[in-house]
This record gives C-alpha cells, sequence and structure tokens, in this order.
C-alpha cells in the first residue's frame, strides 16, 4: 500500500526522511514551500548583482563598466528576475508553507502537482539564467514590446530564451494557482468559514485567480511572438498588416493584474503582522478583505494606463484614467485601516513590525506617484522616466519585498524552530530602510529632470550626475542590508533560541502547533470557533469567554500522508528538454516531448484507486479535482478569448490573399461541427454509464466519444492540407497566422481529450474504472464538453460571421 | 519605534536630508519636466501641480499619523491587553468616501486636459513629419519639401503638428520642455501638437527602448522667432554651395567616390536615403543624434569607425584613412 499510516498516540515517531532524494521527490507543502524560498533567494541575489552593475554604471556619466548591450541584457534579466524568479516565488514559499497551516489542513489538495509546479519553476529560472552561460543573455526588457523582439530585430537566441522561459514559468504559476484555490477553498477546517479565513490565506486566494485570469493573455502573446520568431507568422510584423498595439494590449493585460499578483500577499502578511504585535484584532477585517478583492477585479480593467503615450486617443485615455484612479480608493481603505489597527493597540516593536510599518509608509509613497501616473498628461512627461523607476521600486521593494521580509521575521520561527536575532534584525531593517529611500527617492527627481529608463549611459551636461551617484550608493546600501537578513538567518539556523510553537501570541492557526511543523501538521485538525480562534482559545473574547472545547472528531482512518514522488520531476526535466530543444535540436523536443507525456501519464496513473485518493470531497460537497477542473477551464476561457478577440482584431488587415470567404468551406465544416457536438452526447452517455456501473456502455460510449473526437481531427487535417493546397500557409498572411494558431489551438485541445479519453477506455478494459472512479470520467467530461463549446464560438465567429 | 529616543536624531537625520535634498536640486536643467515652453507643457504642469500637492498632503497626513500612532501606542511594561476594538463603520466608510472625493479634485483637470491637448489640429499649423530611426530622428517639412536630421526647427508662437512615423521599432519622441511623450508606432500614425512660445534650444531624447543605442538617440528643437525661421528655412531649401577648389573640394571628390553617397543625400551630388540627409550639414550644431558637438575633430572620429562612438550605429566603419576622413569632414562642415 502506497501510503504511509501515522498511528495518533504517537505522531512524532514517524520523523521524515532526509538526505537529497527526500528533497527531490518530496510532496510535502513546507519543504516545497522552503525550496521555493531558497530557489527564490538565490535568484534574488542574482538579480540583485544585476541591479548593482546597473548602478555602477550609471554612477557617473559616460561611465564604461559595461558596454550598452550588456546594460540592456542586465536590466532586462534583472527585471524579469526580480518578477518571475525572486518576489512571485517567495510569495510562492509563503503560500506554501502557511496556507495549509493557517486553513488547518495537512497539505495542500494535490501535493504531487505541487511539487511539479516547483520543479517546473526551477527549471524556467534555470534555462533563463543559461543564457548568460551561452553569452545570448535576453536584451528586448522585461516588457519585451514588439517588434524589437523580432528576428529582423534581434536576432540570436536572447529573446527565445526570453520567451520560451517565461511560457514555462507561466506553467508553473497556473498550475500551482489552481491547486491554491482548490485547497483554500475546499480544505479548510471544520468551522473555518471563508470569512473567518485568515486576510493572508484571503489575499492568496485573490492572487490565485488573478494568476489564472491573468497568465493566459500573456501565454498567447508569447505563443504569437514563438510563432513568428521560430515558425515566420506575422502576429508583430506591420508590414503585413499586423498591429504594435497587440502586444502591449496583451502583455499589460497580464501585467497590470501581475502587480498586483506581485504586492497582496505583502498586503496579506502585513494584516496578520499588525494585528499580532499590536495585540488586537485587524480593524474592519472584512473590509480589508473586500477591498482586496476589489483591488484585484479592477486590477484587470486599467491596463492601458501603460499605453497612454502609445496613442490610444483621448476617449481611451480617459477611460483608462478614471478606472486606475478608483484603485486608489480600495488601497486607501487598506491603509487606513492598518493605521486603525495599530491605534489604540499595544504595539512591540519586532523586526516584524518594523518591516510591516516601513511597507505603509513606502508603500503610500509608491501609491501616490502610481496616482500621478493615473493622469494621462502627467504621465507624458513621466512614463518611461526615472519616476516610474522610482515608483515602481516603491511599490516592489518598498511595497512587496518589505511586506515578505515582515512575513520573513514573522514566520520564521514557525519554519525552523528558531528565533532570529531581533537586534540585529532591527538593525538590518534600519539599514535596508534608509538605503532604499536614499536609492529610490532620488529618481524621482532625476525622473522630472527628463531621464528615460533603459538608458545605459548620460552626459555630465544633463544635470543627473549628482542624484545617479547617491544612488548608486544608496544601492550598495541595500544589498548590505540584504547581506545582514542572510547572515541573521545563517546565525539563526546554528544557534539561534529555540522559538517554541507560539513565540509571538499568535492569532492564527499555524501558531497552534509546534515549530517547525510535524510532517502531518496538526495532530488533530483544530477546531475553528472564529476569526483569530486561536488568540480566543488563549484569551478569550472581547469579555473573556473562552470557547467551550469542541469534541475533537478523531480522523477515521488514521492521517494519510502522500506519498514521495519522482514523477513530478521527470515531468519537469521534459519540459526542460524541450525548451533546450527549441533552441538547440528538434530531436531533444521530440525527447522531451515524450518525457511530459510518458511522465504525466505515470504521475496521474501512480495512485489510481489508492485509498487515499478515493474520496477527495472537500467542504464545498464537490471532490477537488472538479473544482480544480472548473478553476483550470476559467483559465481556458481567457486563452481561446485572447485567441479569438486576436482573430477578430486582425479580420480584414492581411495585404495579400486568400482571404476567408475565398476558401473557409462552411458546408463541411457544419458537418465536423455537428460531429464534435454529437461527441457531448455520447460523454454524457459515457458518464451516466460509468455512475452506475455499466462496464460495457461505458466503454461503447467512452470509445465512441474519442472516435468522434479523432473524427472532428480527421476533417481538421482535410481542411489544412487543403488550404495549404489552395496557398494559405501559416505563413501566407495575417489571416493564415490567426486562422491556423487559433484552430489549431483548439485541435491541440481536442487532442489531448481524445488521449485521455482513451486512457480512461484502457483503465475501463483493464476493469479498472468502477462506479466510485466516476468523477475521473466527469472531469474529462467537463474538459470535453468545454472545448466543444469553445468550437461553437470559434466555428460561429471564424466561418459563419461574414 | 522602540523608544522615542531613537526617534529624534533620526528626524534631525531625516531634516537633514531634506535640506540636501532641496539644495543639490534645481527644479530647472536641459530635460526638466518641471518648465513649460510650450502651451501642452503648460496644461501637463498645471494638472501636475494639483496632483503633487494633492499627493504631498496625503503623504504627510499618513506620515504623521503613523509616526504619532507608534509613539504613542508602543508596549508599556506591565499593560494588558489592549481594548479589542473589531471595526467602526462610519470611520471607515468616511474613509472610503474621502478618497474618492480627492480624486475627483484630480480627475476633472485630467480629464479637461486630456481631451484639450488631445483634439483637433489648429488652423495654420506647421507640419512635420517625425520618423524616429535606431537611433536617429528624420525631420520632413511637407510644406517646404525639407528634410534634415536630429535638430528640428519650429517658429515660436506658431502650433506645430508633428506626425510620428516608424519605419523600424518603436521609439518615443519627448522634449519634455515643450511637453510629453508620444511613441512613434510603427503602422500607425501617432500625432503631437504645441505651440511653442519662447525662441531657445530644447533637448529631447527617444523615451521608448529601442535597442542597443537607445541611449544615444537624443534630439534637439530649435524654436526660433518667425523672421529667424524664415531666412532658416530659405537658406535650408536652397541647395548648398559646392566647393569649387580648395581642401573642401578634394573633399567633395573624396565623399562622392565613397561609399557614403550609397547612405546619404546631398542635394544634387548623392541620393541615399538610409541615413540623414547631409546638405546642409554644416550648419547643425551636434552630430549622431545629439551625442557630441559638431566639431572637425569629433566629425572625422565618427566617420572613422562610427559603432566606437554609437555602439550598434547602423553606419558601417568603411575603413577610410585619416586623410580621407579629413578630406570628408572638411567637405561636410563647408556644407552650410
Amino acid at each position: 500500500m502506497a501510503v504511509r499510516e501515522i498511528e495518533l498516540p504517537h505522531p512524532h515517531v514517524a520523523a521524515e526522511a532526509t538526505g537529497i532524494w527526500s528533497w527531490i521527490t518530496t510532496v510535502d507543502h513546507k519543504r516545497i514551500g522552503i525550496l521555493y524560498g531558497v530557489s527564490g533567494f538565490a535568484f534574488f541575489l542574482i538579480g540583485g548583482l544585476e541591479a548593482l552593475i546597473i548602478r555602477l554604471q550609471l554612477a557617473r556619466p559616460g561611465n564604461t563598466v559595461v558596454d550598452a548591450d550588456t546594460f540592456n541584457a542586465l536590466f532586462t534579466m534583472h527585471g524579469t528576475t526580480m518578477v518571475f524568479l525572486a518576489v512571485m516565488p517567495f510569495g510562492a514559499a509563503f503560500f506554501n508553507y502557511m496556507i495549509p497551516l493557517m486553513i488547518g489542513a495537512r497539505d495542500v489538495a494535490f501535493p504531487r502537482l505541487n511539487a511539479l509546479s516547483y520543479w517546473i519553476f526551477l527549471a524556467g529560472g534555470l534555462f533563463l539564467n543559461a543564457s548568460f552561460l551561452v553569452g545570448t543573455p535576453p536584451n528586448g526588457g522585461w516588457f519585451g514590446y514588439a517588434n524589437l523582439t523580432s528576428r529582423q530585430f534581434s536576432p540570436g537566441l536572447h529573446i527565445d530564451f526570453w520567451l520560451l522561459s517565461l511560457l514555462v514559468l507561466g506553467v508553473s504559476s497556473m498550475i500551482a494557482a489552481v491547486n491554491f484555490i482548490v485547497t483554500i477553498l475546499n480544505m479548510r477546517a471544520p468551522g473555518m468559514t471563508l470569512m473567518r479565513m485568515p486576510v493572508f490565506v484571503w489575499m492568496s486566494l485573490v492572487v490565485q485567480f488573478l494568476i489564472i485570469l491573468a497568465f493566459p493573455p500573456v501565454t498567447v502573446a508569447l505563443i504569437f511572438l514563438m510563432f513568428d520568431r521560430f515558425f515566420g507568422t506575422h502576429f508583430y510584423d506591420v508590414a503585413a498588416g499586423g498591429d504594435l498595439h497587440l502586444w502591449q494590449h496583451l502583455f499589460w493585460i497580464f501585467g497590470h493584474p501581475e502587480v498586483y499578483i506581485l504586492i497582496l500577499p505583502a498586503f496579506g502578511i502585513v494584516s496578520e503582522v499588525l494585528p499580532t504585535f499590536a495585540r488586537k484584532p485587524l480593524f474592519g477585517a472584512p473590509v480589508v478583505i473586500y477591498s482586496g478583492i476589489l483591488i484585484g477585479f479592477f486590477g484587470f480593467s486599467v491596463w492601458s494606463h501603460h499605453m497612454f503615450a502609445a496613442g490610444m486617443g483621448p476617449v481611451a485615455d480617459a477611460a483608462f484614467s478614471l478606472a486606475t484612479m478608483l484603485i486608489a480608493i480600495p488601497t486607501g481603505v487598506k491603509i487606513f485601516n492598518w493605521l486603525a489597527t495599530l491605534w489604540g493597540g499595544s504595539i512591540r516593536g519586532t523586526t516584524s513590525l518594523h518591516f510591516a510599518v516601513g511597507l505603509i509608509a513606502t508603500f503610500t509613497i509608491g501609491g501616490l506617484s502610481g496616482i500621478m501616473h493615473s493622469s494621462p498628461p502627467v504621465d507624458l512627461q513621466q512614463t518611461d522616466s526615472y519616476f516610474v523607476v522610482a515608483h515602481l521600486h516603491y511599490v516592489l521593494i518598498g511595497g512587496s519585498l518589505f511586506g515578505l521580509l515582515a512575513g520573513a521575521f514573522y514566520w520564521w520561527p514557525k519554519m525552523t524552530g528558531r528565533l532570529l536575532d531581533e537586534r540585529l534584525g532591527r538593525f538590518t531593517f534600519w539599514v535596508i530602510f534608509l538605503a532604499f529611500n536614499l536609492t529610490f527617492f532620488p529618481q524621482h527627481y532625476l525622473g522630472a529632470m527628463g531621464m528615460p529608463r533603459r538608458i545605459y549611459t548620460y552626459s555630465a551636461a544633463s544635470g543627473w550626475s549628482l542624484w545617479n551617484f547617491v544612488s548608486t550608493v544608496g544601492a550598495f546600501g541595500l544589498g548590505l542590508g540584504i547581506l545582514l537578513f542572510l547572515i541573521g538567518a545563517i546565525r539563526s539556523l546554528r544557534s539561534g533560541a529555540p522559538a517554541g510553537p507560539d513565540p509571538w501570541d499568535g492569532r492564527t492557526l499555524e501558531w497552534r502547533t509546534s515549530s517547525p511543523p510535524p510532517p502531518h501538521d496538526f495532530d488533530t485538525i483544530p477546531p475553528v470557533y472564529s476569526r483569530d480562534s486561536f488568540w480566543r482559545e488563549k484569551h478569550g473574547d472581547r469579555f473573556g469567554l473562552k470557547p467551550t472545547p469542541l469534541p475533537v472528531a478523531p480522523d477515521a482512518h488514521g492521517i494519510h500522508l502522500p506519498t514521495p514522488s519522482y514523477w513530478p520531476v521527470v515531468v519537469a526535466v521534459g519540459i526542460g528538454l524541450t525548451a533546450v530543444g527549441a533552441l538547440t535540436h528538434v530531436g531533444l523536443v521530440v525527447l522531451g516531448a515524450l518525457l511530459v507525456i510518458y511522465g504525466g501519464f505515470r504521475f496521474a496513473l501512480e495512485h489510481h484507486r489508492n485509498p487515499a485518493h478515493r474520496d477527495q470531497t472537500g467542504v464545498l460537497g464537490v471532490d477537488h479535482r472538479k473544482v480544480a477542473m472548473w478553476a483550470f477551464l476559467g483559465s481556458e476561457c481567457l486563452l481561446f478569448g485572447t485567441l479569438i478577440a486576436t482573430y477578430m482584431a486582425y479580420r480584414g488587415r492581411s495585404v495579400t490573399g486568400p482571404y476567408p470567404h475565398e476558401i473557409l468551406n462552411i458546408p463541411l465544416t457544419t458537418l465536423s461541427t455537428f460531429d464534435l457536438l454529437m461527441s457531448s452526447l455520447l460523454m454524457v452517455l459515457a458518464l451516466g454509464a460509468v455512475q452506475r456501473g455499466d462496464r460495457r456502455q461505458a466503454r461503447l460510449w467512452l470509445l465512441g466519444t474519442a472516435v468522434f473526437g479523432l473524427i472532428f481531427l480527421g476533417f481538421q487535417a482535410y481542411e489544412f492540407t487543403h488550404f495549404v493546397r489552395e496557398g494559405l500557409t501559416l505563413q501566407q498572411n495575417l489571416f493564415g497566422s490567426t486562422f491556423f494558431v487559433l484552430t489549431g489551438f483548439h485541435g491541440g485541445h481536442v487532442a489531448l481529450g481524445v488521449a485521455w479519453l482513451l486512457a480512461l477506455w484502457v483503465l475501463d478494459l483493464r476493469g479498472k474504472l468502477a462506479a466510485a472512479d466516476a468523477v475521473k470520467v466527469e472531469i474529462a467530461g467537463l474538459y470535453w464538453h468545454f472545448v466543444d463549446v469553445v468550437w461553437i464560438a470559434i466555428f460561429t465567429l471564424v466561418y459563419l460571421v461574414p | 519605534m522602540d523608544g522615542a529616543g531613537r526617534a529624534r536624531p533620526c528626524l534631525r537625520l531625516g531634516l537633514v536630508g531634506v535640506a540636501a535634498l532641496l539644495g543639490g536640486c534645481a527644479w530647472d536643467g536641459p530635460q526638466s519636466t518641471l518648465v513649460a515652453r510650450s502651451d501642452f507643457a503648460r496644461e501637463i504642469l498645471h494638472v501636475y501641480g494639483i496632483i503633487t500637492w494633492v499627493s504631498l498632503g496625503i503623504a504627510a497626513i499618513v506620515v504623521v499619523a503613523l509616526a504619532w500612532v507608534l509613539l504613542r501606542f508602543r508596549a508599556r511594561p506591565g499593560a494588558g491587553l489592549p481594548p479589542q476594538v473589531r471595526g467602526h463603520a462610519l470611520l471607515e466608510i468616511s474613509w472610503t468616501v474621502a478618497p474618492a472625493v480627492i480624486l475627483l479634485i484630480i480627475a476633472i483637470p485630467t480629464i479637461e486636459v486630456v481631451f484639450r491637448t488631445q483634439g483637433a489640429a489648429p488652423r495654420g499649423a506647421i507640419e512635420v513629419i517625425v520618423r524616429g530611426r535606431q537611433w536617429w530622428w528624420e525631420f520632413y517639412y511637407p510644406e517646404y519639401q525639407l528634410t534634415t536630421a536630429n535638430e528640428l526647427h519650429l517658429p515660436a508662437g506658431r502650433p506645430a503638428v508633428l506626425t510620428l512615423e516608424g519605419p523600424d521599432v518603436i521609439h518615443s519622441f519627448w522634449v519634455p520642455k515643450l511637453g510629453g511623450k508620444r511613441d512613434v508606432v510603427p503602422g500607425r500614425l501617432n500625432r503631437l501638437s504645441f505651440t511653442p512660445d519662447t525662441p531657445g534650444e530644447y533637448l529631447g531624447q527617444c523615451a521608448e527602448f529601442c535597442g542597443t543605442s537607445h541611449a544615444n538617440m537624443g534630439l534637439r528643437v530649435m524654436v526660433d522667432a518667425a523672421d529667424v525661421f524664415e531666412r532658416w528655412i530659405a537658406t535650408e531649401r536652397a541647395p548648398a554651395l559646392q566647393p569649387a577648389e580648395g581642401p573642401a573640394a578634394d573633399g567633395a571628390r573624396v565623399y562622392a567616390a565613397s561609399a557614403c553617397v550609397g547612405c546619404h543625400t546631398v542635394r544634387g551630388v548623392s541620393a541615399g536615403v538610409i541615413g540623414p540627409d547631409l546638405t546642409h550639414f554644416g550648419r547643425r550644431t551636434t552630430l549622431a543624434a545629439g551625442m557630441l558637438p559638431n566639431t572637425a575633430e569629433t566629425l572625422t572620429a565618427w566617420i572613422r569607425d562610427p559603432q566606437r562612438i554609437k555602439p550598434g550605429a547602423k553606419m558601417p566603419a568603411l575603413g577610410l584613412s585619416e586623410a580621407q576622413a579629413r578630406a570628408i569632414t572638411t567637405y561636410l562642415l563647408s556644407l552650410k
């Protein structure tokens, strides 16, 4: 049996395995959290080093520390690294370690998928940085504006490294986000209603939704770029009728929510740290939660404020300006609620509190300079100048990083069982805080004096020399501060005082278990009486009344911990190989893809019929896998939405034929559409048969659905070859590019569905698909129906609308 | 934070810092956004001012409140639990509504200026087609059928409409004292219009990352009094005086025989369209998109090895000898 069972009376007997192999195969959310944190920190140091070289080069006018191309690569890699390989993984480290503990769960919903996201992230990060080793680091800016990134203007591997690693990292983020959505919604301890969830968990939930909705547009944008660079399509080709605003829109539809993906975890941390150290509940917790949701929601309606200079016209400028200003309201509410939390408290000046308060101060400045940019006229003077560099660092260091450091000092004792030196910690804070302001405050002035971003040199006559020098001095101070943090961490690991389970007199459930927590997190799942339930157990409510302890429900089957698995690593290696192959030899792509497919199947079937996996119904009353599928399909809507919207936007812009009306065969496609719709009907029959336990019918309908899918693919193959013969290829014109990529993507989805159905069919043939496994067919069915519905949209918009 | 004793030196340090900051900051500089020399720039500065003061006010309130709360409510030894206040509906509503009202103060002038500065082109405007190229600027005056590079001349007091064309990648036209920037997007025709009001020389540079030498893509706008501008136009439209004899004439022969003619136009001599028009090159004050003053020394160095001065420059080193480069220099500087 592939389950480790732990007898309750001796929960600590099952000490966790040690050694490198145990870390490679780990599926423990705490270990994965540590892996994210450590890898993120390593990348953070690389990104910091890049920043220091940038600052050295700019320390004086006409400096020659690095040449122009190196400088361009440094700021590209600095931005990309800090966003995707440092701040996002720091967030992931805390999501992983803390969310299950804070909601009273023993792990995440899909522990192996969790490991998979980490290993894919590592593969993506290593792949991106490998570009330095072969001498072709990306150099098109972290925002990679088309058409500078096209083969014509950026030959070589630079941009290829960048776009492929972002695609890989996107896959990692998507998987992790779906996993945490299911974990948070479905795995809360008894009594933990949504409104009793800690605010950190709430902000994390908002972040996961932002990830699944914001990543698809940029994924599509990157796929277009990949097709342009590798296969000669014309998405960003002006001569063929392409529109360069397309990239900017798709990038910022992702890019602005991404800002909130980076900042909301920090807001969540501050909302935990302030109450703990003020010894007072968070002031207006529901309002803080709602404002976080609103920030996430508005975050999707403001992307074009990054494009005020791009020439969208006054109406769009005005609309996006007002939407942007609206975001200031919920953000301001948070600041005021935090102030009110401190008001009347009994504030203990721990390092963690220092960073949290530092965030309030610096983020306020960053937020206010953000309001300045929300006004298009002012933005026209500030955008792409150092004023924006100052603004974004006030938001991402003064906001995100200070919050993450507050979290690091707050949760370090929980994660390691040891205290950090508070004196050194406070000193570290002041070094970082002062050096940060010294680095970035002068950059507001430099921007106001007209210094553009991304310039590797400037002349002494510009008047920018003094404050650039000051900024460089500050940057090295900031580096020193990070070094001090590292020293404190190492000293604590070596000789820190034991922390005990609850060193801060905490309020949330993670403080209710040992430090570090045992592999199974809690000996018994803690009951939840209210928000800050643990605090109430210790101190009582307003009247000093403590809750009557609820009877502890014993775990009927003992504690099931997921078993270690190496398939996540195998799949991640396959993905990495595919990316390497894309730059070297197509054989490696095939090898990588085979590894992904094989590893994926083994991954999926590893625990088939494992008793621990049989019942995954959570507090929503729905199976984890179904919640995950709904979240995934939500994300897929954005993916296909972006593809279809691009097709529509590019309609009629081709400069050469063949044109759609000359070539689309509506009667034939009506037939194939009918076939695909009928397959949905068979899918319904198949699910019904499996649920009834009617194996003969189940086999028949599963196979039938797959065959109908294959027939559809046959129609598509015929259509494609026919078009190619008629002269419509991917490279022929804008219509060919958009048509083949859109319908090809859909076809790929159908093919994946067919493979999935056939796998289920084989399982059934072997007698391994009982009525109890019906949920596996159900999620395949959800996917299948979704893909069919998407086809109806494509058929209508591409074929029927003239 | 843990004692007023620590806070006071910090405060003193802060005041010294602010004083140093103000001392080291002049509000004017070659590319200052805080000095307006056109109607467009003035409109922007008006909104800029409102937002800056509102922001500074809010920042001051938050920081002072934060500092006061931290000092006033720090933990005292032996104190029990503070009152466990969970919220206050009226307070929270008020600090939701107050920012909304403040935003209106910003939003109204913003929207007004957005529409005012992007309206229809005024009558009698001088039209210029601006082409941003890797990494220099080309200016074409359709009215005068005149092409020049990197130094744009405009008459003071007359509206100017710039149509921005991008032959290669995205650039951004930005001359801070004359107003905000506008991207030069290939495949789109963006427009920028303003009326420069004070004669003078205004510096700008490309503001959208455009590749290797993005930092070296400067430009100058010479705003001239009306009569000066008319004279400038008249001279520019006339063909340059070709030297008949002397070193400049020798240079002309070297130029005509060199690969220069493949890319550069000198009206009546060569008709290349890849590099800047050099017909009246001798009248330009700077070289290589504003990187260097236009002197014999810098020009010779540029002609011999452009890459060394402007990394990635599209102009190749032609392998000319020092003597040849000097001859061409003499010729080009004679083109007044």
